[in-house]
């Protein structure tokens, strides 16, 4: 099944999102967490989201949730790792799977992982963030890991059976659950280094010889997420309709820029919506 | 359906073309190699005749891949006169590869 409008992120912005265009009977899917958003539930008092004087941030979702429920909107708690712009619609991944959608509005805010020094320059000269997609390339080389989360172990242990030698540097604590042949560097990772390409990963306290890096997140930056979609600085570059370089393609939300207020996010959520929905329109 | 271009006749085809050579540098474990074959199977149809479309296998055709020293993929290059003339690495949309592709044209 094809869906009118994929939404990503269930933050104020992705929920505003969603009941607009389901009131303009569009069909919809929403993805994102049971909670709607980590920085919602962690709000103390909000007294600047008009007409809700002085509520907590549990409270708020609650409301929100309430609306949701009405309107018979839910989440799909799955975490889409990519969305490929494919002409006429967009292929959003998880893991295997493969949901497809006319347009996406982007609304997964500001919680990414920033990239490390050396990163974005070396992408695909040594840098990469699909161990497994590119593992083969490195057969009998020196790979480094960044892993940001446990998922990351078992693509070392996969990765380490290609390579000559395999560095984990562990970007969390607990335990590892990796091969014997395996280094696990626990150090912070500075900077990658090299000429025209990958040479060396720069630790606080040393520095590891590599001829590849795989840095392993939890959640990527949006360009990442969306390949093409064109950034300004850490924010998704939009128009005042809320699109971005990609045709299709809408972002609402932190994810687009500051400041970061609910009433921002909700209103450039419903703006995404309706510009989707002229977007449907077109095509 | 783009033709397979191999390490035997790698270097004579990019070199003897008289139109830039694009070449997907794929292989059938990658993911996001098979989004975007079908993409370049558009972007080759829609530029019929102003370029040359072809895709090679990673896998079965290291020689070349070492020596363009193919470290992520999918990787898409375009040649002209046997030489580098665009490097895109990862998934791009359509519109995007096709845009860096005419610049060459």
């Amino acid at each position: 099944m094809r869906y009118d409008i994929a939404i990503v992120g269930s933050g104020p912005a992705g929920l505003s999102a969603a009941i607009n265009a389901r009131i303009r009977n569009k069909n919809i899917i929403l993805f994102g967490s049971a909670d709607f958003s980590n920085k919602l539930i962690k709000a103390p008092k909000v007294n600047n989201y008009l007409g809700f004087y002085d509520i907590t941030g549990t409270e708020l979702k609650a409301q929100f949730e309430k609306h949701m429920n009405v309107m018979d909107i839910g989440v799909t708690t799955e975490r889409i790792n990519n969305i490929y712009a494919m002409g006429d619609y967009f292929a959003l991944m998880v893991n295997e799977k493969m949901y497809e959608a006319k347009s996406v509005i982007i609304a997964t805010g500001m919680e990414y992982t920033k990239p490390l020094k050396g990163e974005e320059e070396f992408l695909g000269r040594g840098v990469g963030y699909c161990a497994t997609c590119d593992a083969p390339l490195y057969k009998g080389k020196v790979v480094t890991i960044i892993g940001y989360n446990k998922d990351a172990e078992e693509e070392a242990n996969y990765v380490s059976e290609l390579t000559e030698k395999l560095y984990y540097v562990p970007m969390y604590n607990g335990n590892y659950n990796l091969r014997n042949n395996i280094e696990t560097i626990k150090d912070r990772p500075l900077e990658i280094q090299g000429e025209d390409r990958v040479s060396k990963v720069i630790l606080r306290n040393g520095e590891l010889t590599t001829d590849g890096v795989f840095v392993l997140k939890d959640s990527v930056a949006p360009n990442q997420l969306v390949p093409g979609l064109a950034m300004e600085n850490e924010h998704i570059k939009v128009d005042l309709n809320m699109k971005t370089n990609i045709q299709g393609c809408f972002a609402a939300g932190d994810c687009t820029g500051k400041p970061y207020q609910y009433m921002r996010a909700a209103g450039q959520g419903q703006v995404a919506a309706l510009s989707a929905v002229s977007y449907l329109d077109l095509i | 359906m783009i033709k397979e271009i191999k390490d035997e006749n790698f270097s004579s085809t990019i070199e003897s073309s008289s139109t830039p050579v694009v070449v997907d540098f794929w292989a059938s474990w990658c993911g996001p190699c098979k989004m975007l074959a079908p993409v370049i199977d558009e972007i080759a149809s829609e530029l019929d005749g102003k370029a040359q479309f072809f895709k090679l296998n990673v896998d079965d055709n290291p020689v070349t891949s070492t020596q363009y020293r193919i470290s992520s993929i999918p990787t898409v290059m375009v040649f002209k006169g046997g030489n580098i003339a665009e490097t895109i690495v990862g998934f791009r949309p359509k519109e995007a590869i096709k845009d860096l592709i005419e610049k060459h044209i």
